[in-house]
């Protein structure tokens, strides 16, 4: 079904997408270098593997202004010779998670003995899960990532891949709080009550202040509109819900802008 | 006689330091304590060193090492050398017991009501939030905490119901909520849910997770709220009446004592005689 959409609400789901494609390609150009390491390594260890991670994520998380908070690589578990479990992921001086006063770049200290209390199987999360299942990337969130940042936060991941198989996963954390501060002028341009939601349904940021960020938007026929989002990796079409509200998809992000009244 | 000079105004410059300092040892080995006695941290777990310790409370090298001290003469860690040495949790189950038991009868009536009801204002609004905010993902993933929750163990249904709050508290999509939830279950959690000992409250805690899920499903924030609540209130009411059947059974500082019957219980009738 094509709907014919206000062109400035095209217009403004296009600048969302641009605002968070480079954080995109970001993690692509991370998952073609991981590969490249990889591909070279026949007995790939996370020894020599952390140090490559390192100076890969290390100068845009140290980058004045940038939007990220955490990135890193986490090892499909047995890929690595010297570590079962692996994340090799670090956080910013902007991030708050356990940091010490003056902390500035720091590594995760993540617990990777599958016996020990604190030990959570990565595997289970949604953002390994999805792309694990999909083989592409994926936007989980937002949500509160008390594993990892401790904060609100949106997590984008993308799979490595080892001679057809999955290495493990390339991944970025952004603080929902400073995404808002990107987008919300964004999206108040469209002049309409307008809100962006994730596709669950669940609300990033509105211009409307009774709309809560975490809150899932419930509109009748939101749930069905945004199943395409859910399963499709390409660019979907705008729909109408019987309500009148208009859904534009924003680019491949997985994002979707819903427009009322 | 610069010596003593020296010396004097090293003892005035303890005399002025800062207060927080004073204490910080037993601060720590209560968090510690606490940790190891709701199973936070496991028997035969490796505590970090000192250094790692200090570094990640925020406290001396000095500190750290006077409060693993007394941890090991609490006989709740054990310390070996060599190689593969370190600081191991020994999660000896009659002392968790008794450490238990002397807190809950340390802790006024007053103290522990308070305490569950500062934890059901938090776990309570995020149950009620979390029904306001759930996808079937995050139903989905209560379900499973839920199917994995192993009831045979006193230790086993109190890991199931601190897993459970956590993740509800999450699905409200809150951190301070999340922040508030994990302090409270390690501060209070071995406390609060000592009812565990018994495999009735053990079922009770599962219906009570299945409806807060239903409540969850059905999107009702005030039956979820009202779960969470009445959950919690039951477990305070078995840890005062636990509390009574203690105190009955040993009056405090009456170990070892052969004083006549009637004279412990005078000396908490408080103000009995006034």
């Amino acid at each position: 079904m094509t709907v014919t959409v206000d062109v400035t609400a095209q217009l403004i789901a296009q600048r969302i997408a641009s605002t968070i494609d480079p954080v995109f390609a970001m993690i692509d150009g991370w998952r073609d270098a991981v590969e490249r390491a990889i591909a070279t390594e026949p007995e790939p260890r996370a020894a020599t593997l952390d140090p490559i991670i390192a100076a890969l994520v290390a100068p845009e998380l140290e980058r004045p202004g940038s939007l990220i908070t955490g990135a890193g690589f986490v090892a499909t578990p047995g890929f690595l010779l010297d570590a079962p479990w692996h994340l090799a992921w670090w956080l910013s001086g902007a991030n708050t998670f356990r940091a010490a006063p003056d902390a500035g770049l720091r590594r995760l200290d993540a617990v990777n003995d599958p016996d020990s209390e604190q030990f959570r199987d990565y595997t289970t999360l949604e953002w390994w899960r999805v792309p694990e299942r999909t083989g592409t990337r994926h936007l989980t969130g937002p949500y509160v990532d008390y594993l990892c940042t401790d904060d609100y936060t949106v997590t984008i991941t993308t799979p490595v891949m080892a001679a057809g198989e999955l290495a493990g996963m390339v991944g970025t954390d952004l603080y929902v709080a400073r995404l808002e501060r990107v987008l919300l002028p964004v999206i108040r341009e469209s002049g309409h009550p307008c809100s962006l939601v994730n596709a669950s349904g669940r609300i990033v940021t509105s211009t409307d202040p009774h709309r809560a960020t975490g809150a899932l938007l419930r509109l009748d026929g939101l749930v069905d509109a945004l199943t395409p989002l859910r399963n499709a990796v390409t660019e979907t079409d705008a729909a109408v819900l019987p309500s009148g509200a208009t859904i534009v998809p924003c680019g491949d992000t997985s994002l979707a802008l819903v427009l009322e009244g | 006689m610069p010596q003593a000079t020296g010396r004097s105004d090293a003892t005035r410059a303890v005399v002025f330091s800062p207060l927080d300092a004073a204490g910080r040892a037993e601060l720590v080995e209560q968090r510690l304590t606490d940790a190891i006695v709701a199973g936070v941290l496991r028997d035969g777990e490796r505590l970090p060193s000192e250094s790692e310790l200090a570094r990640s409370l925020g406290v001396a090298v000095v500190t750290a090492r006077e409060a693993l001290e007394s941890l090991r003469d609490k006989g709740l860690v054990l310390t070996r050398r060599g190689r593969d040495g370190g600081s191991f949790v020994t999660h000896d189950r009659d002392a968790t017991t008794r450490m238990v038991d002397e807190r809950v009868r340390a802790q006024s009536r007053i103290e522990l009501r308070d305490l569950s009801l500062h934890y059901a204002a938090i776990a309570g609004m995020a149950a009620e939030v979390a029904a306001d905010r759930a996808s079937d993902d995050d139903v989905q993933s209560l379900v499973e905490i839920d199917e994995r929750a192993d009831l045979t163990t006193p230790g086993g249904a109190r890991r199931a119901v601190g897993r459970f709050q956590l993740e509800i508290a999450a699905v409200s999509q809150s951190p301070r909520l999340v922040h508030e939830e994990l302090r409270l279950q390690a501060e209070t959690g071995s406390l609060l849910w000592l009812c565990m000992r018994e495999q009735d409250y053990r079922d009770r805690s599962r219906q009570a997770r299945l409806e807060v899920i239903e409540a969850i499903r059905a999107v009702e924030p005030e039956r979820a709220r009202r779960v969470t609540t009445e959950h919690i209130a039951s477990a305070v009411e078995w840890l005062i009446e636990e509390k009574v059947r203690l105190e009955a059974s040993e009056p405090p500082g009456a170990s070892g004592a052969t004083g006549p019957p009637g004279a412990s219980v005078a000396e908490r009738t408080e103000g009995g005689a006034a």
